[in-house]
């Protein structure tokens, strides 16, 4: 298997390959206080980052119940990142402490089912953070489109 | 492990004193050596419980029951089961004074092929923790393994993972039996069978058994007691066990060795925080 | 109508089997986490037409799916555009191999209910294109109660093929109806030894003879249905159900429930309709919309559950809703057994 191709697929299912236009959709999951506001700022200071996030705004990052993550990769997104206030900061006191649990559980049993540990991701960015943000999805989008696109346990409009 | 007689002897008790209104047991089916759970209500079908390695079934699923509600009601527990019950208690879902509990403590029970269960070979706490009364000796003081299967499992790659798992999600007949016989769903809408159009659906197709049987498991994640309720109901017969032992695993190690209802009081791991958990996964 | 028998030994079935699947498109027990289902299969190797019934779904999901698409849609600004599904998946010409004879009687009950008021055009389609090819049992199993029932399980005539594997080590292939004599002749057994039926006749009947000595249950069925019939209120309906725990399993591998749901999969304007296996059991079931729920007590739909195999569906249509395979009671999580039930509560 020494060949050498530029064709990129997914690494779930090998068989599947992406299209040579092919980039990734990624959902942002935002807390209020802090990373929506670190984005505003990303954008307020006219840093570039990759348009492949859409970005989605809840009150606090334990607001994300798993199935949000479950419902995005089912069906457009090929990647996830979550982010929230650091750890001390948030908004409601102890929010994030729960949601780092939760979090960290669900990663693990995703990869464990077969997904790649990099579909989904967090982080912690706060309102100050605006360069950081521009970092974290730059990383997130260079990760996923080294997985290829997602094509596991889509929901039925949208099997390719 | 035959506590019959003394269940007996035990039932009997408790109704002379009028302390309870139904007991929940064992009894034998009638033709063969498996055993059906029963609800006696009356001092004279006492002689029908029995107690063996057989009683698989954990009983604490009853308490969400018709049968049992706002009755005071005897219980027959093991080991995994008291942990369920402990939960139960602490979540508010029964008062601990309505009950009687009977512990056991616990030496395995065996499948329908006579093999010891294989959530009993790895049990970590094999004596009721919650009880009135305990039968048996409760002096088992065991380490955390981690189940065989996950570490075969684990060990795989990605791709054979993924090739398993979706002929799990394949099986699956959104028959939602696993979470009926878990007593620790006790919800009375199931977010699963909402029936919202955007969100779940009762259809048979692998993506919607994917959707409801990851929610099911996060749901049950660091509060899943490994009785393995579902995998008994499940008529596919899916290893269900897989993904409840692989978080007990991962809360395990992470969250400061938190096990589901081994203590009173203890929540499940999603309920409760510590600044020592792990953030190296975050960016 | 001519009935033909050949007459073959295991090689020779098994000869049979192979050309049945590499001529048709075929479906048969696949063995997956040690039960079995009924799936689309290309070489025998990886099914069992042999495979024991309690560890076996029934075929009923080849007839009447898990779930059926029954519509797509479209919300655009000038309106919902309706669209018919994609072909039926399960509508083509197709052979079913590894039934047994309590799953076959099944279809026969079911044709009924689909034949009723409303016809059923998909699941008359997949009935019409599917030759079904069923296996006799050659003993009981623990929870089987098939010849207690009210039909003749020896001269049966769900199926369009008999397998009977004889007592003498030989193996009868029979055709019972048009469909299976032209499947016979269409090239899929290359065996003259064709014998006459009262040549065959005398063997089957041994085998039959030896299977039902087999059972363990045995009930007479008229009494049940007259004295279900008339015992609506007893409260012993409340102390067999009290340990149920409502799972549905009992219904989802039931060969002859047919109770269904309708849900939609909606992702932004598109959507898809499906109809679904649904259960009596489920306390949403009977949930209207309002809040009133008519069963609200887990016994009560028990009951409906027990009646309606036993009571209503005789009352309309003349047969037991219930063909006595067992396959509910092995699924059971808790054994109740169906049999032991309705007779507890009809004594």
């Amino acid at each position: 298997m020494e060949t050498v191709t530029n064709q990129l697929v997914s690494i779930e299912k090998p068989e599947i390959v992406a299209p040579p236009d092919w980039q990734p959709v990624i959902i942002g999951i935002l807390c209020n206080w802090c990373s929506y506001a670190g984005s505003d700022l990303t954008g307020t200071s006219r840093l570039q980052y990759p348009p492949n996030i859409r970005i989605i705004r809840v009150p606090c990052s334990s607001r994300v119940d798993t199935w949000f993550l479950i419902k995005s990769l089912q069906t457009t997104a090929d990647g996830v990142l979550v982010s929230g206030c650091h750890p001390g900061d948030c908004h409601y006191i102890s929010g994030n402490y729960f949601a780092r649990r939760r979090f960290l559980v669900t990663k693990k049993l995703l990869n464990f089912v077969g997904f790649h540990e990099n579909r989904i991701q967090f982080s912690w960015v706060s309102a100050a953070e605006g360069p950081k943000f521009a970092k974290v999805v730059s990383k997130v989008t260079e990760d996923i489109k080294k997985l290829g696109p997602l094509h596991l346990y889509k929901k039925e409009n949208f099997e390719k | 492990m035959d506590y019959t007689k003394q269940i007996q002897e035990i039932a009997t008790r408790l109704f002379a004193e009028d302390k309870i209104d139904v007991f929940v047991g064992y009894r034998l089916t009638g033709f063969d050596d498996n055993q059906v759970p029963a609800l006696i209500r009356e001092s004279k079908d006492v002689p029908l419980l029995v107690f063996n390695q057989k009683s698989v079934f954990n009983l604490s699923n009853y308490l969400k029951n018709d049968h049992t509600r706002n009755k005071r009601v005897g219980l027959v527990v093991k080991g995994c089961d008291s942990r369920s019950l402990n939960l139960l208690l602490t979540e508010s879902q029964v008062k601990r004074e309505k009950l009687y509990v009977v512990g056991i403590a616990c030496e395995g029970v065996v499948d329908d092929a006579g093999q010891k269960m294989q959530n009993c070979l790895e049990c970590m706490v094999p004596a009721a923790v919650v009880y009135d009364e305990l039968l048996g000796e409760a002096n088992m003081e065991r380490r955390f393994i981690i189940n065989a299967d996950i570490q075969d499992m684990a060990a795989k790659e990605l791709v054979q993972r993924r090739e398993y798992f979706e002929e799990v999600f394949e099986n699956c007949i959104r028959c939602n039996a696993c979470r009926h016989s878990c007593p620790l769903c006790y919800c009375a809408k199931c977010c699963i069978d909402q029936e919202t159009a955007t969100l779940y659906n009762g259809a048979n197709t692998t993506s919607s058994a994917f959707h409801a049987l990851m929610t099911w498991s996060l749901h049950l994640a660091g509060r899943c007691v490994d009785c393995r309720n579902c995998e008994k109901a499940c008529p596919s017969h899916l290893p269900l066990h897989l993904f409840h032992k692989w978080n007990e695993r991962v809360i395990y190690e992470n969250f400061q060795e938190h096990l589901a209802g081994v203590h009173e009081g203890d929540r499940g791991a999603f309920y409760k925080y510590s600044m020592q958990d792990p953030d190296d996964f975050i960016m | 109508m001519s009935v033909e028998t050949i007459v073959t030994d295991k090689a020779g079935l098994q000869k049979f089997y192979e050309a049945i699947i590499a001529k048709n498109e075929t479906y048969a027990p696949v063995e997956k986490f040690g039960k079995y289902d009924f799936k689309l299969v290309k070489n025998l190797s990886e099914c069992d037409p042999e495979s024991p019934i309690a560890k076996t779904m029934s075929a009923k999901p080849l007839f009447f799916p898990r779930s059926a698409k029954i519509m797509k849609y479209v919300a655009t600004s000038a309106g919902t555009d309706v669209s018919e599904t994609d072909e039926d998946p399960l509508a083509g010409k197709r052979v079913i191999v590894g039934m047994k004879h309590c799953d076959a009687r099944a279809l026969q009950v079911l044709d009924k209910v689909y034949n009723w008021d409303f016809i059923d055009t998909d699941y008359q389609k997949r009935r019409l294109n599917t030759v079904v090819i069923s296996t006799r049992c050659d003993k009981a199993e623990t929870h089987c109660f098939c010849t207690s029932l009210d039909y003749d399980v020896e001269n049966l005539d769900a199926m369009d093929v008999l397998i009977v594997n004889g007592n003498d080590g030989k193996v009868y292939i029979k055709s019972k109806s048009e469909k299976g004599i032209e499947f016979l002749n269409s090239g899929v057994t290359s065996h003259t030894s064709r014998v006459t039926e009262e040549a065959a006749g005398e063997e089957l009947k041994k085998q039959y003879t030896a299977f039902s000595a087999s059972f363990r249950l045995k009930m007479d069925y008229k009494s049940i249905n007259e004295k279900l019939s008339k015992i609506f209120d007893t409260p012993e309906f409340e102390n067999v159900s009290s340990n149920c725990v409502s799972c549905n399993t009992c219904a989802f591998v039931c060969p002859t429930c047919h109770c269904f749901k309708i849900s939609d999969e909606k992702v932004k304007d598109t959507g898809v309709r499906y109809k679904s296996y649904d259960s009596c059991n489920n306390g949403y079931f009977t949930l209207m919309a309002g809040g009133h729920n008519p069963r609200p007590a887990k016994y009560r739909r028990w009951r409906q559950r027990a009646m309606h195999k036993f009571v209503y569906y005789k009352e309309r249509f003349g047969e037991n809703l219930c063909v006595g395979c067992g396959k509910c009671t092995t699924s059971c999580p808790v054994n109740i057994s169906i049999f032991e039930v309705i007779n507890q509560v009809s004594k």
